[in-house]
């Protein structure tokens, strides 16, 4: 039973699931046409800090709290810090819902990611910090194939920073079980800037 | 005997405070306060009510309390902002807390313009700003924190902040901030987060149409460093971080008062 569900969360999460996810950087590629993020350890460490006090930890905790059967849509659309990072979010959000539901497990469109895995993932018998754990991986996953393609890096150093960040992203899902929406937190200044920057970067390859 | 003598004893020191301004249409209707909380309405001359707040404490340290409400009536039109800048200094255990509660009634606007919040080694401060807006109610928002006393070169080692900013509209949520900065956020390297910035802020304004002022926001930014803006959904969010604190107060001021038609509110030191 847990296997199965297992297969499924690992199926909706995977790269090749049809979120479109491979176009949208969070504000990474503003980043690394800034020059901020030029090596390995610049995107280990950008990476951490938005995985445990970004938007890794606010999606992981609204993720938690709609398993649980909250309402998270409102908070989860208020929590955007720009405009990109609203359709980012929403634009994957849909994709995913649209796919799933096509699958046989009904979500709304027009929901933030977070809250659409989370409506969907309701149903599987696997732990909240288990299903928080993959979804920050594939978050994590996704923006270090970003960079291996425009910092460049190359495809085994890329692949060190996510093994790296493992430890980083079972934390942050643990501690995105205990939390309720209300001590979702924040501290990547950088981070909110870079994703407001990249709307006038003037030569954009990806969406965010 | 000793130990509990110098326990009780900050106690004692801890200040308590809360102002409620209360305006309509027409004007003031009612102002309450008590404690170190005081709110004053200086005469304005035809132009709408400035309410300026005051902690006569003079800043904030661990176990304070501090209540800040302004409630505007439907159409009431007013600015809010706050005599000084509010100086949190270094606590031992407790945590000061400050709740900003702003009610929009219909068709009102509130430009919310407090001055900064200046962050001292080893503050402990969680501010809690809930702005509640009706339908068609505007709410004009700017947030500044400073990271320790720049002008001494004072760098933060240990801080524990939470900044909590929720904007809602007929009740739902449509804008929350939740910053929190600890001594592992000042440590932290990396671009992502405060990268050395010694100065945060975020400007918010809600209304229906926000999106229409990005253009003129985004030729006052210009080429500016640690300076953009954003809009969508009837909301428009500035944000700036930087090190040198009083340049970007500047830069800062010159968007608010494009986005308020007016001059700064006049206790603003820029």
């Amino acid at each position: 039973m847990t296997d199965a569900a297992l297969l499924t969360l690992t199926q909706w999460l995977s790269p090749a699931f049809p979120l479109g996810a491979f176009a949208y950087s969070h504000g990474l590629e503003q980043a690394v046409a800034a020059g901020q993020v030029t090596c390995a350890g610049d995107l280990a460490r950008w990476l951490d800090r938005i995985l445990t006090c970004g938007g890794g930890l606010a999606d992981a905790t609204l993720l938690c709290a709609t398993l649980r059967g909250e309402d998270t849509a409102d908070t989860a659309r208020a929590l955007a810090t720009s405009r990109e990072r609203r359709d980012e979010t929403e634009a994957q959000g849909t994709a995913f819902a649209r796919t799933v539901t096509a699958l046989g497990t009904p979500v709304p469109e027009g929901l933030a990611l977070p809250v659409a895995v989370g409506i969907a993932a309701r149903g599987l018998p696997l732990r909240p910090e288990r299903i928080a754990a993959l979804y920050l991986h594939a978050m994590m996953a996704n923006l270090v194939s970003a960079a291996v393609r425009f910092v460049p890096l190359g495809q085994t150093e890329g692949q060190r920073v996510l093994a790296d960040l493992h430890a980083a992203i079972r934390d942050t899902a643990a501690r995105a079980a205990t939390l309720e929406l209300d001590d979702i937190t924040a501290c990547v200044p950088g981070a909110d800037l870079a994703a407001m920057l990249h709307e006038t970067l003037p030569v954009r390859i990806f969406r965010t | 005997m000793l130990d509990n003598a110098t326990t009780d004893l900050p106690k004692l020191q801890r200040t308590r405070g809360a102002a409620r301004v209360r305006l309509d249409a027409a004007g003031l209707r009612d102002l309450h306060q008590s404690g170190s909380a005081k709110a004053m309405l200086p005469k304005m001359h035809g132009a709408p009510p400035e309410v300026v707040f005051l902690n006569t404490a003079g800043g904030l340290t661990g176990g304070d309390r501090m209540h800040f409400a302004l409630n505007l009536g439907p159409g009431a039109r007013a600015t809010g902002t706050t005599q000084t800048a509010e100086r949190a200094y270094a606590a031992r255990d407790e945590v000061a807390e400050v709740t900003v509660d702003l009610d929009l009634g219909r068709g009102a606007r509130l430009d919310w313009l407090p001055q900064e919040t200046i962050l001292f080694q080893s503050a402990r401060l969680s501010r809690r700003t809930t702005a509640q807006l009706a339908a068609e109610a505007t709410l004009l928002m700017a947030e500044t924190v400073v990271l320790g006393r720049t002008a001494m070169g004072e760098t933060l080692t240990t801080l524990d902040f939470t900044d909590r900013r929720r904007v809602l509209r007929l009740g739902r949520p449509v804008l929350i901030e939740p910053l929190r900065i600890t001594g592992a956020d000042l440590a932290a390297r990396g671009a992502a987060g405060l990268d050395g910035a010694l100065a945060l802020t975020t400007v918010a304004l809600v209304s229906e149409g926000a999106e229409d002022a990005l253009g003129p926001v985004r030729d006052i930014i210009g080429e500016a460093p640690g300076l953009a803006a954003s809009a969508w959904d009837g909301r428009l969010i500035v944000r700036a971080m930087g090190r040198d604190a009083l340049a970007q107060k500047r830069r800062i001021a010159a968007i608010i008062e494009r986005l308020r038609g007016a001059a700064l509110p006049r206790v603003w030191q820029v």
